[in-house]
């Protein structure tokens, strides 16, 4: 009898715990984000536009915001290393909740190579940063792909993200440079927002954007406290411990070792879900 | 995330009015609807969430705005003679997500409700999973009862 239901409880442990673990659909593919690069069309059409590239941090990087446990954050340099973005015209159109790849029709490269932008440059009110403008076939550009990498030189060197800024709450000022190593790849839809964007036409000049949303991480005190966005983010305070002398200087390597398992873990799903299209989501890519 | 229904609508006409003013003529007749679904990932819906339908014919000017309900539904006719892509947008509070609903003039249009046409897909691993459950199950349950059975007959003896 025992041996019996030792042998149900083992066997429902073996079945259940791949479900537990599997959660929610897996935000992570191991299918590259180009795969229909060797069978790409190129479009029909000899008239040409302009298609631009932006990097917005968004209201938050520019004016700064309060996290989920009550500090108001404002950034100083919120340093990306942007690498090989790509913009497809795609048919049908791309999901980035399905298992199906970019099915392009056209493509564009945006961005060969890499680049480090600052999206807290200019003013609380300044527009999102234009990284290239580039010649493009006429026609909707519905699909975007592109990388966050390692930077080799400059103030962020070695790391993919750097965020620069102060931290203040109840009087007390806390610098920080918060610095992620962790490089991302993304394979992204539409831009969803206000406006439609991608769609170039003759002589005129269309616009895509790679959006970043740090709220991921810190939360937002304006969202309920339900709210995904700060049940999936772990506010401001897991940073304070490394803070000396009024500063927080820490990496990712530092905060793995110190943190919390599921304090980390939380962090490293945020990290990864910082890429968006507007307010659309893109799926998280392997990096090889 | 679709499916073609029969949809009830009431016409208020005004363009045969009699001479006297005020008066109102009620009709109906049978169309046929296309019905999004908005959900977060979680499958709580995105209540009274800001829609925007855009036709085949014109991929940057509203064809039509509107609101999902309580339960994250939001009904709309779209007008069968612009075939190609229909685009559904639907937005809220930071969230958002564009849709593409493609129908053409051979589009079947059925009377009954089908399965909906979901962008949250399981991966091949969550299926198999899901499937190797199910069977699980089916012996979990028959060991159950023949282990009971024979616990019934062992208490008897």
């Amino acid at each position: 009898m025992f041996a019996k239901k030792s042998f149900i409880s083992l066997v429902s442990l073996v079945f259940i715990t791949p479900i537990a673990l599997s959660g929610c659909a897996s935000p992570e593919s191991s299918q590259p984000a180009n795969t229909s690069e060797t069978t790409v069309e190129t479009a029909a059409t000899d008239e040409t536009g302009i298609l631009k590239l932006v990097a917005n941090g968004e209201d938050f990087v520019r004016q700064g915001f309060i996290t989920k446990d009550g500090w108001q954050i404002t950034f100083d340099n919120v340093f990306v290393t942007l690498a090989d973005v790509i913009a497809y015209q795609t048919d049908p159109p791309y999901n980035p909740d399905s298992d199906k790849a970019i099915a392009s029709k056209t493509k564009v490269f945006l961005l060969e190579g890499d680049k480090i932008i600052d999206l807290a440059e200019g003013d609380i009110n300044a527009d999102p940063l234009v990284i290239t403008e580039v010649k493009a076939p006429t026609g909707m550009y519905n699909a975007l792909a592109w990388k966050v990498v390692q930077s080799d030189n400059g103030e962020s060197e070695d790391q993919a993200i750097l965020l620069k800024g102060k931290a203040e709450k109840e009087g007390k000022i806390l610098e920080f440079a918060i610095a992620f190593d962790k490089e991302l790849n993304y394979s992204c839809g539409e831009f969803v927002g206000d406006e439609r964007k991608g769609i170039v036409k003759d002589s005129a000049t269309a616009e895509m954007e790679t959006t970043f949303h740090f709220d991921h991480i810190f939360g937002d005190a304006e969202a309920p406290t339900d709210d995904a966005i700060n049940t999936d983010s772990i506010g401001f305070d897991p940073f304070i411990p490394f803070a000396k002398d009024g500063k927080i200087t820490v990496d990712l390597a530092t905060l793995k070792e110190n943190l919390d398992p599921a304090t980390y873990q939380t962090l490293e799903k945020a990290i990864a879900g910082l890429g968006h299209v507007g307010e659309g989501h893109c799926k998280k890519m392997n990096n090889d | 995330m679709k499916y073609w229904l029969f949809l009830l609508t009431i016409a208020v006409s005004g363009s045969a009015l009699p001479a006297f003013s005020h008066g109102t003529d009620l009709k109906y007749r049978p169309v046929e609807a296309m019905q999004i679904q908005a959900n977060y990932d979680s499958g709580e819906p995105l209540k009274n969430a800001r829609v925007t339908v855009y036709s085949p014919q014109d991929s940057e000017t509203p064809w039509l705005t509107g609101n999902t309900d309580e339960n994250g539904y939001f009904l709309f006719v779209p007008d069968r003679s612009l075939v190609g892509n229909w685009d559904i947008k639907v937005r809220q509070s930071g969230h958002g997500k564009i849709t593409t609903i493609p129908i053409s003039d051979r589009t079947e249009l059925v009377n009954t409700p089908q399965q909906w046409s979901s962008q949250g897909v399981y991966s091949p691993l969550q299926k198999a999973v899901m499937a190797i459950m199910g069977v699980w199950g089916f012996i979990g349950t028959a060991l159950y009862f023949s282990g009971k059975k024979r616990t019934k007959t062992n208490a008897r003896t």
